[in-house]
């Protein structure tokens, strides 16, 4: 098995963040869980993930001021947006800045795992 | 000069005849000249003076004929004492008549001092020959003062007609009758209705004027004033915007007593037997109604109105009743809300009151004000269709936050139950499948699931136990509110509502503003049940109380029932039998009932209209203070 990629993991939920995680490592990979953007700039200056699965409804940072900021930082890594109320508005913005997907909740296991294999393949967002 | 000065003139002129008739020689009727005795004796008016006098002149004449001449020779002296006698006898004869013509008009001149009339005597050239004491009392001026003065000019006074004309009609027929104004010596001004007679001396000649006055002064003043209040009155009556009605219940006065009812028990008889009322309305006789009102009920002059009441009054007007019971219970006035009926039909609210004035002719005098209150009422619709919009308003976006919140709240878990799921499925689905990790999501799962569960019975706990507001409510008011916010929607539909709310109900707590629109709802739903309907469509609203704990508010319409199939679907959420109909309304209705600690149940017979009833419990807070 080749070294295992990390998956950022930003949502506020614990429950969301747990069950993401483990989807994350059933398909082999390594997966980081942080319960808000904050924490994630907070903990992880440096080390960029392979990829990032945000929820957008937070508290503090939303998932697209996460984006905006990590943008602004020229940090560049495939983020794939999940949320409760996806609102057409939304989806557009965080595509146009570089989001990979962007997910409503829940959505099941295989189209997340599509979504993020696709990233880290390097396909363009979808 | 005194009555005893009279006396002793006449007496000593009698003496001083008597000595010369006796002492000198001369010769002729001496005695002729106690004739001047007599007539100063006269003029004390004692009859008896004159009569004394009399015959102490005779005793005189003869004593001194006696004297003087024997009896033997009976020559001219004899002669002379006889026609001296006679002169005495003659004058006294005159004398005694003149007194009593005199006592005679003294005893009229009494009697017209008696009079409450001015009376005065004036000659043709209007110079006062007569005063009587009422004159002298109203005029101001004493007789003395009076008499030979020229009456016209002294009294100032001022004739309805030409002075001549009036003369003319007075020579004419003798008497002249009319209104003069005159004043007093203050200067007062009065008012005198005049009647003259004219007087004739024996020969027909007339010679002068009995003028009787009566002071009116007062009694004009009291007419005109009366003249005035009936003017105002009719000023008011015309001109004012409000509408008046001018009615007679006199007779229902009489029909009231003939049911030997009173108090309590009239307001039974009366709810008992609404023919009554009806018959009432139409002895209650209009005798005239004003220009307002008459442009109130579309009407070109009052004629149209000249029968009763009925016809102005509505089918289902409740205010006459009302008014009828304050009637017979002699309350002075009564005020109420009604429609009042067009001529072409259409209806107006109207606000009235009407007076039962006290006295004798009181009920013939019923008065009553009417004030259009089509604008109020319509802004007033208005005011509570807006408050109910935006209640409705408030509530659909709490609705739409409450709903984004649940959704939220219960997606999370939601969310990570699936994909707890998903995982642990590749988790056993691995070559080497990993049980540890897949315990561990069946974990998560069972975890997430309950965390859904406590959330959906937060919200169920949150919902029910949480109406908006928590007020204490008087239902009456709601009541009326809610029969206020349909009257519109109900009377162009023909529908009618009664609404019968039993007074004294205690308050109940909640919110205002949801109990209100449960009662619009089963109203409105009542009215659209009969919206096929031909006949009579009503709507009977009671309120009363069940018991210490409940009251209980009916909605019964008129229409085709509900059918036995529908029955138990009734409150389901999106059950309907309107075209169009959502099917949230009595599932809505229920739920908020409930909300408040009440009931909401339905029954219905098909064919013979459905029953609503909901209970709800009193304030508790109320209970215990």
């Amino acid at each position: 098995m080749a070294k295992s990629l990390v998956i950022a993991i930003v949502d506020d939920d614990e429950g969301v963040r747990a069950s993401l995680a483990s989807l994350v490592r059933s398909v082999g990979y390594e997966a980081q869980a942080y319960e808000s953007g904050m924490d994630f700039l907070r903990q992880a200056p440096g080390d960029d993930p392979a990829c990032m699965i945000a929820d957008v409804q937070m508290p503090v940072i939303t998932g697209d001021e996460l984006q905006a900021q990590l943008v602004a930082a020229g940090r560049h890594f495939p983020i794939i947006f999940m949320t409760a109320f996806p609102s057409e508005t939304v989806r557009q913005r965080v595509m146009a800045a570089g989001a990979h997907c962007y997910l409503g909740k829940p959505s099941s296991g295989d189209e997340i795992i599509r979504c993020l294999e696709d990233a880290l393949a390097g396909n363009g967002p979808q | 000069m005194s009555r005893t000065g009279l006396r002793s003139l006449s007496a000593v002129l009698a003496f001083a005849v008597f000595l010369v008739d006796v002492l000198t020689p001369l010769e002729g009727a001496v005695a002729v000249l106690y004739i001047v005795a007599i007539l100063l004796a006269a003029k004390t008016n004692r009859r008896d003076d004159t009569i004394v006098a009399a015959a102490g002149c005779i005793a005189l004449t003869v004593t001194a004929y006696l004297v003087s001449h024997d009896l033997r020779t009976i020559a001219s002296p004899a002669l002379r004492v006889l026609v001296s006698l006679a002169a005495i006898g003659i004058t006294t004869l005159l004398a005694l008549q003149n007194h009593a013509a005199t006592k005679r008009l003294a005893a009229q001149a009494r009697l017209l001092n008696l009079s409450h009339d001015m009376i005065f005597v004036r000659d043709r050239g209007g110079v006062i020959t007569f005063w009587n004491k009422t004159a002298e009392q109203v005029y101001g001026w004493s007789a003395e003062e009076v008499v030979g003065q020229l009456a016209d000019a002294l009294l100032q006074t001022r004739y309805p007609d030409r002075r001549e004309v009036i003369e003319a009609n007075l020579v004419g027929t003798g008497r002249w009758e009319g209104r003069v104004q005159q004043r007093t010596k203050d200067g007062a001004a009065l008012t005198v209705d005049a009647r003259w007679a004219l007087q004739h001396d024996r020969l027909g000649k007339p010679v002068g004027v009995l003028e009787t006055h009566t002071d009116v002064t007062d009694r004009v003043a009291a007419h005109s004033a009366l003249v005035r209040s009936e003017q105002r009155y009719r000023r008011m009556f015309d001109a004012s915007r409000i509408g008046v009605v001018e009615e007679d219940w006199s007779e229902l006065r009489t029909a009231l007593q003939s049911l030997d009812a009173a108090g309590a028990s009239l307001r039974d008889h009366l709810a008992r037997y609404p023919d009554f009322v009806r018959h009432a309305r139409r002895l209650a006789a209009i005798t005239d109604v004003n220009p307002a009102l008459q442009k109130m009920a579309g009407a070109n002059d009052a004629s149209t109105f000249i029968e009763n009441v009925d016809l102005l009054l509505g089918e289902n007007d409740r205010s006459f009743l009302g008014a009828l019971i304050a009637f017979a219970e002699g309350e002075p006035f009564y005020e109420g809300e009604t429609e009042l009926v067009r001529l072409d039909g259409r209806k107006v609210p109207v606000l009235f009151t009407i007076t039962f004035p006290s006295g004798p002719d009181g009920d013939r005098n019923v008065l009553a004000f009417v004030v259009d209150i089509t604008e109020r009422r319509q802004a007033q619709d208005a005011l509570l269709a807006a408050q109910a919009e935006l209640a409705h308003a408030a509530r659909v976006a709490t609705l739409g936050e409450l709903s984004a919140s649940i959704a939220h709240e219960v997606n999370q878990p939601l969310a990570a139950i699936v994909t707890s799921g998903e995982a642990g499925l590749r988790w056993l689905r691995r070559d080497v499948p990993d049980l540890k990790e897949v315990a561990a999501t069946i974990v998560h799962v069972v975890a997430q699931g309950r965390r859904a569960g406590e959330v959906v019975a937060r919200i169920r706990t949150f919902l029910k136990k949480a109406p908006a507001q928590q007020d204490s409510l008087d239902i009456a008011e709601i009541i009326q509110e809610a029969a206020l916010l349909v009257a519109r929607e109900l009377a162009n539909d023909d529908v009618v509502l009664t609404v019968e709310t039993k007074p004294g109900l205690r308050p109940i707590r909640g919110d205002r503003i949801q109990l209100q629109q449960v009662l619009v709802n089963l109203l409105v739903n009542a009215g659209q049940a009969m919206s096929d309907q031909r006949g009579s469509r009503t709507v009977m609203l009671r309120a009363s109380a069940i018991d210490a704990e409940r009251l209980a508010i009916t909605v019964q319409d008129s229409g085709p029932g509900i059918r036995p199939d529908d029955m138990p679907h009734l409150f389901d959420p999106f059950f309907t039998t309107k075209r169009g109909g959502m099917g949230m309304g009595l599932a809505i209705c229920r739920t908020t009932v409930e909300a408040h600690g009440g009931q909401l149940s339905a029954e219905s017979t098909p064919g013979a209209g459905a029953t609503f009833r909901l209970t709800l419990p009193y304030s508790q807070e109320h209970t215990r203070s």
